[in-house]
């Protein structure tokens, strides 16, 4: 029955997105994923798979500490001089102060949707520097680590303008097609299984999953757009590349999901099964 | 010449070994393997069978209801279970080739004898 609910909300959501109205797709979901956690506080689906499970909370405060020299390393990537003196803070408002729960955001003059690694290139390539690769731990991964910190506790507050809508759009039909060998869609898991255990670990629900990122797992930052490539793996399904449109755009689409909630940047986590 | 004879010793050992990718896997492997079935992600099975596991996406397997199912009812689940119903969270493991046939066999034996 909960299976012919899901069907029938990702029909309503089709048709409902033919107007595009990410704002009537978020509160269905939100009302939807309320109704079906009814255990959950608003601000816990922020803590995503560890909002079920006190074991994992416990263990999150105990490793609290591992994001520490992370965060320090991004601040000295945050702040080394480039070749003209400028930094990565110069490019930023407030120095990157409160701008994580921003991104990602449509850029008016490029005409596109740009998440917050690619606003990090944006600047290196203005200033003429060597892009970061988006899978680089201590480059890009501390970086995000140390700016999106920088926006702790503030609420995510995506926007998503007419312009931008298509890529929405797009990000949500990613989330909810099924793809790979293994036959799942984004939203098999994390809507209509959310809360659920999956090979030992609550399914995190879809609104809440990008408050919390990086995460620090084995002692180095882990992106989100790399965590959603780890499960298009275990999907069965060839990964986007990271910073690919196709992950620009989920990421847009979940990020606007989770609009409201508090940013908590460099969870721990435990070590991918 | 240590050096080849130890070479030749590996060649000669593995010839005469079975390579573990040519003998087929248990009913339990294929069920814990994450590129087989896996199925213990989503189910748990009963106390002392198999590795015990928390996860509820899926029913609990339990030998009774196995068996109620019916072999043919087991099998056609495991092939492609979207054809019974189309919002299953299943993977369609034979519609996929995750599973081979006989891969399938074994695992609705394991099922069907489960207590």
């Amino acid at each position: 029955m909960a299976c012919r609910r899901l069907a029938a909300l990702a029909l309503a959501m089709a048709a409902s997105c033919a107007i595009a109205a990410p704002e009537a797709v978020r509160k269905e979901i939100v009302d939807r994923l309320q109704k079906q956690l009814p255990q959950l506080s608003g601000a816990e689906f922020a803590l995503g798979s560890a909002a079920f499970d006190d074991a994992l909370r416990a263990k999150i405060d105990e490793n609290a500490g591992d994001a520490a020299p992370i965060v320090a390393a991004g601040h000295k990537v945050w702040t080394a001089k480039f070749r003209d003196g400028r930094s990565l803070a110069n490019c930023f408002p407030n120095g990157g102060r409160r701008i994580a729960g921003n991104y990602p955001q449509y850029n008016a003059r490029l005409k596109r949707v740009v998440t917050l690694e690619m606003a990090i290139n944006q600047c290196r390539k203005a200033h003429k520097e060597a892009l970061f690769d988006p899978t680089d731990a201590a480059t890009m991964g501390a970086a995000l680590a140390y700016v999106r910190s920088l926006s702790n506790n503030l609420k995510v507050a995506v926007r998503v303008p007419p312009a931008a809508e298509a890529s929405f759009e797009n990000g949500r039909r990613m989330y909810f097609t099924r793809m790979g060998q293994r036959n799942f869609a984004c939203a098999s898991c994390h809507l209509q299984g959310a809360g659920e255990r999956f090979d030992g670990t609550a399914l995190s629900p879809a609104i809440g999953q990008a408050t919390h990122w990086p995460v620090i797992r084995e002692a180095a930052p882990v992106t989100m757009q790399a965590r959603v490539r780890e499960c298009l793996e275990l999907m069965g399904a060839a990964p986007f590349a990271a910073g690919s449109d196709e992950l620009n755009d989920l990421e847009y689409f979940l990020s606007y999901l989770s609009n409201g909630l508090p940013l908590k940047a460099n969870v721990w986590r435990p070590k991918a099964p | 010449m240590k050096a080849r004879a130890t070479v030749l010793g590996a060649l000669v050992l593995a010839a005469a070994l079975p390579a573990a990718a040519d003998r087929p896997l248990s009913a339990v492997e294929l069920f814990v393997q994450r590129d087989k079935g896996y199925c213990i992600s989503c189910h748990q099975l009963p106390a002392g069978v198999g590795p015990a596991s928390t996860s509820n996406v899926g029913p609990r397997l339990e030998g009774a209801r196995m068996r109620a199912l019916g072999k043919a009812a087991i099998r056609a689940a495991i092939v492609d279970p979207t054809a019974a119903n189309a919002d299953t969270l299943m993977p369609p493991y034979g519609r996929h080739r995750i599973l081979d046939d006989q891969e399938i066999d074994r695992i609705v034996e394991f099922l069907n004898g489960l207590p």
